[in-house]
Parts: C-alpha cells; sequence; structure tokens
C-alpha cells in the first residue's frame, strides 16, 4: 500500500513538473506575443490633471482662473551618459543651475526609473521652448494653476496647496504633488473643483521613449474638468470694502436679506491670493503666519467678539415679544442704571421710549427691559425657566450656534447657559448678568452672525442660512437648506419700532449714527462701541438698507475702532451707497477712512 | 578523516543532496543580485544592498546547518512538542506584538532583524507531526488519529489566519502530501480535485456543459466500479430523454426554466430508478456515487451564490482573471501580467546575466521576493528555467525517497513534510508566476529575498538530511546512494 502510494505521489510531483515545463515551454518559446510585448515595452500610467474649476463672482466676472502650467519631469535613468546643457534647461525653466542640479539629486536619490517633478509651474512659453530643445529623459506634465485677476477675497477664497501625506493617507483620491483646497471656497467645494483626474496608458520602450498609446486608448481615462461655482460675491463692492477696511482689523460681511447670499465678506488684513500661489509661495506663507495680525484667520467666520450694542436690538425684539416692554414705554436714565453694580450711559435727555432709546443707544432702558425680560414671574423668574426662555430666544436669531453656511471653518460663539452661570456663582441673578443687556459680558458672536442679524430685521423675523455659492455648473439648485426661511421667536409685527429706532440712529437728531446718512437710502442702523479687555473699544456698525424692501444688510466690525460710529457706520454707509446707488459721492469720506490707519499694540505684542 | 566522520555519524550524509540544495541556494542568489541590479548603483558590492543582506543570510544559515548536523537526531524526537508549542506561543505573541508589512501582521522585530514566525512554524508544525503519527499505534484510519493530525494542523492555521497572511496559512495544505503516503483515505484526495475542478470548471464551462461532464463522469465512474453498461446507457438515455420533455413542458407552460435546469432535474428524477436498482442488486457505490453527484450540484450552486453575493468585487476580479476570463491591467492582473512578459521575452536562451530589461527596471513589484522566478525566465530563458525546474523536482523527489528508506516512521513523515512543504511553496509560486495559479504571497525556496525563509528551509532540510545520516543500519535497507 505504502510504497505503492509513493510510487504515485513520485509521478504526481513529476507530473506537476511536467506541468509547470509546458507552461514555460508556451509562454517562452511558442507565443511571440509576451516577447512583442517586452521590446514594445512596457506601460507607463501617466495621471492627467484636470483644470480646477473657475471661481466667478454674482455677475460672472472670474474671481479665481485657471491657467496653465507645466510641471518639468525627470525620468534620471533616461538621461543621457553623455549628460545635456543644463544651463540652457536652467534658462528655460527660469531656475539657477544650482536649483536645476540639486532637484535631479533628489530625483535621483527618489528613484532612477520613476519620474519625479523637477521645476513646477512652468509658463506655457518655457514649456514650448523645452520643447524645441531635446531633452531626452525630460518631460512636461500640463497641470493648472490658480490666478485672481481682482486679487482681492483671500480668505473667502482660501488657497490651494499640494496635499500633505495624512490628506494621502486618508482619502485615496490624491497622491502626491496633486492639490487641494485648505480654506474657504476652494476647501468648502474641492470635491466640486477639483474635478476627476484622468489616465493615460502609453507604451515607453526600455530607454523611456513614448512608442505609442496602448491599445488605441482603450485603457485611457480623460480627465474632467473641476465644475465652475459662480459666488453670491459683488466683486467690485468686495474690492472696494477691503480697501476700506486697510490699516484696520476687522470684518464686513454684507448679505442680501431676501436670499441670504452673502455680497461681500471682508477679513482684514487680507491678502494677495496671487501670493499664495506659484513659487514664492512658501515664503509668502511663512510670512503671513508670522503676521501678528493673522491675515489667514478668517475673522468673518471664526472670531468670536462681543457684539455691543448692536445687541440690544435682540433684548428690545424679545422684550416686546414677552409683552414685558411696550413701543411707547418710557424709562429714566441719569447717566446710567443705577441698580446694584451699575450700568453707565453717556449723557441725553430722559426718559426716553423705544424707539428714541434704540436711536440713542441707551443702556439704562435696555437694562430695565432686559431684567424684566429674565425676571417675568410668567416665566417663573430667572433661576425657574426665566434665563432659557431668554437663551432660546436669542438662540432663534442664528446666536449660540453655527449658522451651517458653507465655510467649514464658521465657529458659532458663545450664548452662555443657566448651568454656566449656575457653575460660576454659587448664588446669582439678573443684575449678575446685567452686562449682556448691553451686548457685553460672556456673548460672543461671529461677524456673520451679527450680519445675519441685520439680514433677520431687515426681513422683519427670519434669515436664509447666508452662503457664498449662487450657481454649480450642472446643478438645478445648492443644497435644500439655503432655501429654507428660518423664523425667529419674536413676532413679525414686533419689528417695526424697533427698525424705526434704527432708522432714527441714522435720521434723527437724537440719533448715534448721523454720519451714515445718505440722502435717499432710507438706512437704518444701530450703533455698537463694545468693550473689550485688549483695549480700546470695538467699533462696530450693524444696518441695512432701504427701510422698505431692504436690498443690503450688512454689519461692520472694526478691532479697537473706538465709536462705533466713528469707523464702523462710515464704511458700512459707504458700502451701502455704492450698492445701492453704484457710486459713492462722498470721496472726501471715502479718502479719510481709507487713510485711517489704526494702532494694535496688542497684536505687536504678541510678536515674539 | 573517515573516523571523525564516523563520530559525528557523517559518512551517511545524502551529499547529493546537500549538493543540490546549495546549488539551487547559489543559483537564488546570482538571480536575487540581477534583480537587485542597476546600473546606476554602479558601486561595487554593498552589504547594506539586498544581495549582500542575502549574502549575509547565506552564511548564517550555513553555520546553523554545520551545527544542525552536529546536533544528535534523539533532540529532534524530543524536542518536537516543546518546539511546536514555544513557536505557538510566538505566533499568538505576534498578534498582538508584531509589525504589519503588506496588511500582514506577521512579522516579529528583534533588534535590528525582523522574523517572520510563520516560516518556523512550519518547521515546528512538521517535527510534531512527525512525533505524534510516529507515535505507537497511531493510525489515521481511527478517528482519534485523524482529530489529532488535524489539531496540530488547525491551531497554527487558524492563528496564522487571524494575522491575516492567507499565504503562509494555505502552505499548511502541503501536509496533505505526508498524509496521503501515511494512508490517509484516498476519496479525501478525490472529494479534493472534485471540488477544484467543479470550481475551476465552473467559470471555464457553460453551466449545462459542466453538468453533462458531471453526469458522464459519475457515469463512467460507477459504470467502471460495477460493470453494468446496459443499466447505465438506460440512465443516460433516460435522462436525455426526460430533459427534453421537461424543457419542452416548461416552454410551453411558460415557466422560464432553461435546459441546464431541466437536464439536471431529469438527472435527479433518474436517480430514484437508479437508487432502487442499487438497492435490488446490494450496489453500495451507486450509493456514493449518487451523493457526491448530488454534492457536486449543491457546491456549484454554493460557488456560484457566493461569487455572485458575497465575494467582493476585487476578490471576483482576481479570480476571473486567473482563469484568464478577464484582465485588469492596472488592478491586480498587473504583476502577473508584467510577470508573463518578463518570463516569456526570455525565450529559448534568455537575455543573458544582468541583461534582463523587463526585471531591472521596476516593472514587477516584489521582484526579488515573490517574483524572483521572473529573473530566471527572462535572463536564462527556457533553458535556464528548466534547470532550477529540474533542481527542485530532483531534490523535491530525493527528499520522498529518503523518508522511505527510514526505518522509523518518525522519520519518514518528516522527510515527507518536508518534502510537500517545499513542493508546495515551489509549485504555488512558479505556478503564480507564468499565471497558473493565484497570487498568494509565498516565497520560493533558497530563492526569494529574505532572511527567514531561507534560514527555515535550510533548517527544514538539514534536519532531514540529519535524521537521514543517523538512520539505523539494522535492517540494512539502507544504501549510500
Amino acid at each position: 500500500m505504502s510504497s505503492h502510494r509513493s510510487d504515485i505521489l513520485k509521478w504526481f510531483v513529476i507530473g506537476l513538473f511536467v506541468v509547470l515545463g509546458l507552461r514555460l515551454f508556451h509562454i517562452q518559446i511558442i507565443d511571440r506575443s509576451y516577447r512583442d510585448a517586452a521590446e514594445n515595452n512596457v506601460l507607463r500610467y501617466e495621471v492627467q490633471h484636470p483644470p480646477r474649476g473657475e471661481i466667478y463672482d454674482r455677475n460672472g466676472e472670474f474671481l479665481a482662473q485657471s491657467v496653465a502650467s507645466y510641471d518639468l519631469m525627470v525620468v534620471p535613468r533616461n538621461i543621457p551618459k553623455t549628460g545635456f546643457d543644463t544651463v540652457a534647461l536652467a534658462r528655460i525653466a527660469g531656475v539657477s543651475v544650482e536649483q536645476l542640479a540639486k532637484s535631479l539629486r533628489s530625483a535621483k536619490s527618489y528613484s532612477s526609473s520613476r519620474a519625479s517633478v523637477v521645476v513646477r509651474q512652468m509658463t506655457t512659453e518655457a514649456k514650448l521652448l523645452f520643447d524645441e530643445g531635446n531633452f531626452d529623459g525630460f518631460y512636461t506634465l500640463f497641470r493648472t494653476q490658480r490666478s485672481y485677476p481682482r486679487k482681492i477675497a483671500g480668505n473667502l477664497l482660501g488657497y490651494i496647496g499640494q496635499v500633505s501625506d495624512k490628506i494621502i493617507d486618508r482619502n485615496p483620491y490624491y497622491s502626491r504633488g496633486d492639490y487641494i483646497g485648505y480654506s474657504g471656497i476652494e476647501s468648502a467645494y474641492e470635491e466640486l473643483l477639483r474635478g476627476e483626474k484622468g489616465e493615460k496608458v502609453s507604451v515607453v520602450d526600455v530607454r523611456g521613449t513614448i512608442k505609442g498609446s496602448y491599445q488605441e486608448g482603450h485603457y485611457d481615462k480623460a480627465p474632467v474638468a473641476g465644475t465652475p461655482i459662480t459666488t453670491t460675491i459683488d466683486a467690485p463692492l468686495q474690492e472696494f470694502a477691503e480697501r476700506l477696511m486697510k490699516g484696520k482689523v476687522g470684518s464686513v460681511i454684507a448679505i442680501e436679506p431676501s436670499t441670504g447670499e452673502i455680497l461681500v465678506m471682508v477679513s482684514s488684513p487680507t491678502y494677495d491670493p496671487d501670493d499664495l500661489m506659484g513659487r514664492d509661495r512658501g515664503n509668502n506663507y511663512v510670512k503671513m503666519l508670522e503676521n501678528p495680525r493673522q491675515p489667514l484667520f478668517n475673522r468673518a467666520v471664526m472670531s468670536s467678539y462681543p457684539p455691543g450694542s448692536t445687541f440690544k436690538l435682540v433684548n428690545g425684539l424679545i422684550g416686546l415679544q414677552e409683552g414685558v416692554v411696550t413701543a411707547s414705554r418710557r424709562y429714566p436714565c441719569e447717566n446710567g442704571y443705577k441698580v446694584g453694580r451699575g450700568v453707565k450711559c453717556h449723557s441725553h435727555r430722559s426718559p426716553l421710549n423705544l424707539k428714541e432709546a434704540t436711536a440713542n443707544s441707551c443702556n439704562a432702558y435696555f437694562c430695565y427691559v432686559f431684567r424684566d425680560i429674565l425676571d417675568n414671574p410668567s416665566r417663573g423668574g430667572i433661576c425657574n425657566g426665566g434665563y432659557e426662555n431668554w437663551a432660546k430666544y436669542v438662540e432663534s436669531f442664528g446666536f449660540g450656534k453655527k449658522l451651517g453656511s458653507d465655510f467649514a471653518s464658521e465657529r458659532g460663539g458663545f450664548v452662555p447657559t443657566a448651568d454656566f452661570y449656575d457653575d460660576y456663582y454659587p448664588k446669582w441673578n439678573s443684575l449678575t448678568v446685567i452686562s449682556m443687556a448691553i451686548g457685553q459680558g460672556e456673548l460672543g458672536c461671529s461677524p456673520l452672525q451679527m450680519a445675519n442679524l441685520a439680514a433677520t430685521i431687515a426681513n422683519r423675523g427670519y434669515y436664509y442660512i447666508p452662503h457664498v455659492v449662487k450657481h454649480i455648473e450642472g446643478r438645478d439648485s445648492l443644497d435644500s437648506r439655503f432655501y429654507e426661511r428660518h423664523y425667529t421667536m419674536v413676532e413679525s409685527k414686533h419689528y417695526d419700532p424697533i427698525i424705526d429706532g434704527m432708522w432714527g440712529t441714522v435720521h434723527r437728531e437724537i440719533g448715534t449714527a448721523g454720519v451714515a446718512y445718505v440722502k435717499g437710502l432710507d438706512i437704518c442702523g444701530k450703533t455698537g462701541t463694545a468693550q473689550n479687555p485688549h483695549g480700546k473699544d470695538h467699533s462696530t456698525f450693524l444696518a441695512f438698507a432701504p427701510k422698505e424692501d431692504p436690498q443690503i444688510a450688512i454689519s461692520v466690525y472694526v478691532e479697537n475702532g473706538g465709536f462705533g460710529s466713528s469707523v464702523a457706520a462710515p464704511i458700512a454707509s459707504l458700502l451701502i451707497e455704492q450698492y445701492i446707488n453704484g457710486k459713492v459721492e462722498r470721496p472726501e469720506l471715502v479718502e479719510y477712512i481709507e487713510k485711517m490707519e489704526i494702532a494694535y499694540p496688542n497684536y505687536e505684542k504678541r510678536k515674539r | 578523516m573517515r573516523s571523525v566522520n564516523d563520530k559525528l555519524g557523517w559518512t551517511r550524509i545524502d551529499w547529493k543532496t546537500i549538493l543540490v540544495f546549495v546549488l539551487l541556494v547559489f543559483i537564488g542568489w546570482l538571480n536575487i543580485y540581477a534583480a537587485v541590479y542597476n546600473e546606476a548603483l554602479t558601486g561595487g558590492f554593498a552589504l547594506s544592498s539586498r544581495y549582500g543582506m542575502q549574502l549575509l543570510w547565506i552564511g548564517i544559515s550555513a553555520i546553523v546547518a554545520i551545527v544542525i548536523l552536529l546536533i544528535d537526531d534523539i533532540y529532534y524526537h524530543l524536542l518536537a512538542y516543546p518546539f511546536y508549542g514555544l513557536m505557538l506561543v510566538v505566533l499568538v505573541l505576534t498578534l498582538f506584538v508584531g509589525k504589519e508589512v503588506n496588511g500582514a501582521k506577521s512579522w516579529l522585530a528583534l533588534g535590528p532583524v525582523a522574523i517572520q514566525p510563520a516560516e518556523f512554524m512550519k518547521l515546528a508544525t512538521a517535527l510534531a507531526l512527525a512525533r505524534f503519527m510516529s507515535e505507537y499505534n497511531f493510525s489515521l484510519h481511527n478517528p482519534k488519529g485523524v482529530v489529532g493530525v488535524g489539531a496540530l494542523l488547525l491551531v497554527p492555521i487558524l492563528v496564522i489566519l487571524m494575522q491575516n497572511d492567507t499565504g503562509s496559512a494555505m502552505v499548511y495544505c502541503s501536509f496533505l502530501v505526508v498524509l496521503y503516503r501515511e494512508g490517509l483515505n484516498s476519496w479525501v484526495y478525490y472529494a479534493i480535485f472534485l471540488i477544484v475542478g467543479l470550481f475551476v470548471g465552473s467559470f471555464l464551462l457553460s453551466p449545462t456543459a459542466l453538468l453533462i461532464a458531471l453526469i458522464v463522469l459519475f457515469v463512467v465512474s460507477q459504470l467502471l466500479s460495477n460493470r453494468n453498461p446496459k443499466e447505465s446507457a438506460i440512465y443516460v438515455a433516460g435522462s436525455g430523454l426526460l430533459s427534453l420533455v421537461i424543457y419542452a413542458i416548461s416552454w410551453f407552460a411558460g415557466w422560464g426554466m432553461d435546459y441546464h435546469g431541466s437536464l439536471l432535474t431529469a438527472s435527479l428524477v433518474m436517480l430514484i430508478p437508479a437508487l432502487l436498482y442499487a438497492y435490488r442488486h446490494k450496489l453500495s457505490t451507486i450509493y456514493l456515487f449518487a451523493l457526491m453527484y448530488g454534492g457536486a450540484n449543491l457546491f456549484l450552486g454554493a460557488v456560484d451564490y457566493v461569487f455572485n453575493n458575497i465575494l467582493l468585487l476585487h476578490q471576483r476580479k482576481r479570480i476571473l482573471d486567473l482563469l484568464g476570463l478577464e484582465s485588469d491591467l492596472r488592478g491586480w492582473g498587473y504583476n502577473v501580467h508584467q510577470s508573463k512578459i518578463a518570463i516569456g521575452s526570455g525565450g529559448f536562451s534568455g537575455k543573458g546575466f544582468l541583461e534582463g530589461t523587463q526585471t531591472k527596471y521596476d516593472f514587477i513589484p516584489e521582484q526579488s521576493t515573490d517574483f524572483i522566478f521572473c529573473t530566471v525566465g527572462e535572463e536564462w530563458g527556457f533553458l535556464g528555467a528548466v534547470v532550477v525546474l529540474t533542481l527542485f523536482a530532483v531534490l523535491i523527489i530525493r527528499l520522498m525517497k529518503m523518508g522511505e528508506r527510514q526505518q522509523e516512521p518518525f522519520r519518514r513523515v518528516y522527510c515527507y513534510g518536508v518534502a510537500g512543504v517545499f513542493l508546495f511553496h515551489v509549485i504555488i509560486n512558479i505556478g503564480m508566476t507564468i499565471g497558473l495559479m493565484p497570487v498568494i504571497g509565498i516565497p520560493l525556496p533558497m530563492f526569494s529575498y529574505g532572511g527567514s525563509s531561507l534560514l527555515a528551509f535550510t533548517v527544514l532540510f538539514f534536519i532531514a538530511v540529519r535524521l537521514d545520516s543517523q538512520n539505523s543500519a539494522i535492517g540494512a535497507t539502507y544504501k549510500p546512494y
């Protein structure tokens, strides 16, 4: 039995080896196709980069364009042994001979048979010159590069850069040398803008010369260009706003109330987006990182400021809805609110009604209203739901949470909860939190939220989530969340007295922002002078116009700018005038604002 | 000299087999040198390169081989179980502290070197199996023996599978060789061949053709064992006619049953008279064949279901690619495609040492490890490839002969175990490079770059040689070859 089996095993082994031998005989001697394939020889897979989708402003003007550029590639082992004209190549590529030699060395150490980039982003002219010269081992790869015709909206558009290894690990679409949007629209709409990479399979011989496409391009994949995106931005207005914000740190946001479309979004200081493209990108980037005023920080959506007196509008509206105040209710003000630690006020005539108090920004008036909201016995008083009731109202205005705009980096600001105070104080009452009556204290909100408040009031009680994309090519609509009305908990009818007050701010003797007046525009506004621990007061202004059928709502926030009326109000007024009238008839004011430089000792201090 | 050899028991060492082994190691190293050779790196000999490292491992292996030849063979017997246990512990340890390479957590870092414990587990399993199967009153014909052998094999397989190292786990199939030699029921092997055949057939043939092939296969087998041509013909004719009737009825009735379904139904219905006939004439093999026929059809259905509903796309592609039904030159098929081009372009006599173009220029990934045979095929051609194949075949057959001439089962089982491991590695690895076998990442013995593998094969082989050299001369069937 066993010796029988050992014979079977022996023949089994021999049989297996004979099968292998026959197969080898077939592929090595009979079938010539493998030899031909080897002759011809091997396939090269070349990535074909699509042009990145263009970004337009609301009127179809380019904000970001894609222009052709070429990467110079090398396969080191294909460089002829006899060498090549390094001087000529360096001249064509626009780099020094030393730089060229250095990148060649690093390419060799990466791989002698795989392609590496030698020089990035050559111009089309350089590419044509290169094609005339005969540089074996080198070839060019079509890429696109961003260019920004107006050189505006740096933070809004965001920047692109080469993918990091971390991203490559996470997302298989990307490979080394690809570009990806890192911030702003470039990042938020990356998947649309980037398009789809293609691939070309060529037959290459052993010397690396392309013999033609493989199987007539059967395995090729054409790149799909990135989807163009039309933004809601008004480019001329954006540029004007950036000019006005020069020399100041802060933010401007303008929204079309009837749609929630963002017309202007400035985070100042801004930067020229072209600086983050091309060969100087690295240096410029480091410079921006080191700039103490942090130009790469998108204040418009990421910062959290005390809203200051602009927040009185919210408290006034809540008071009306809750019935703790009426439009005609008057409160006295003797240079402030005298209960408890007290809240100071500027001197003005007294007593005032709600409209007058809004126009005049009376601190005392809103302290009365705020305490009545919190302590309202029908809501159980401050400790038994009164505070939560107020906070719920505030959140219905879009505060204390992310609005859900198309900015991934958006932050939600801060509206403290009752628990927050419970943790802080063993016992607290409406006087403990009185500073929130005038938008101070723990409250924090982003400029986007403040602009959204302006739009909400302009709409008499609802807002659309502010967004920056108007149209995506090939799609009928945007994400449905941008078409929903978000109603506040305050009924529409209560907005009228507050809006009258805002109108008074600009138009009446008693108002705090006469400077914002423009004939015929019916601007409604509210100033804010926000105290802060970092130095001089922040100047802020919130406005919309015209009073009926508003076309623009705006929020201007200038850090350490002093009174709301001194910087923020004129900027808002000029932008409204420009937007509605298409021109500005106050050149001296423009010049005055443009030339204004605000000192920021606290930022400069941070510089090590 | 002779006396020293006698003392060590070296007089009976099978030097010829060692020579074959050493030749393979040498040729293997030359090919690693060629595979990593690159014109750009003409800086002479570098120890840090792969061929330098491999030379270092060859040196280490040589020393280990000599040590093995010095150890008395009683220790291999004694230490078989403890070694098996120890390696199992190391294997489990690797699950937790191991290093992940290519998705398999199968490497253990020991200072500057990393070893693959699974390589040495094979050795431990071969020894333990030899020990177990040489126990007094062990038999593969009783359940206790089969269960014991199954446990010895399955435990390491499970741990290795948990490391996600499918290739190394499949190597345990190689022990089917020694189990066959030791008398495992032949039906197991028929079943294996049938399953593999059905699996491949289910992709290459249409369902109807495969069904007809199955019917013919079983009827003919049945005919050979029972010599009943008349009844067999009745069964075939009956099935054929009935299938046509069913097909016609289903067509008129609009059931939409295809011919495959009709034939399957007919052949199953016809089993009823066949079984009655078997019962009347007491022909028990017919039961068995009927059972296998039913099982085969169930299996085909299951393959279909698993393939279409359970396997993932890339797994399906792998299978289709292997069977030559679909080619994905970018994905998995790329390696094999390039490998076949490289070997095919070698022609009759090859391109010459260091002259390979395909293998030199990074076209084949894993070229100095799993795809090292490409270099042989391209640079040495059909001639060189056949020489290497022959050397391997000689080595394996000599190992089997070595087993046959042993007096004690322990030695015989071990030698056959080693022969099986070599056989499996060589056939799967070379078969993979020429597109005959699926891509399973296992090394070609003595050729693939890698210290663990070389050392493990050296130890495996030299223990066999050592056991053989101390084969007791009593009984005197031993002849020095």
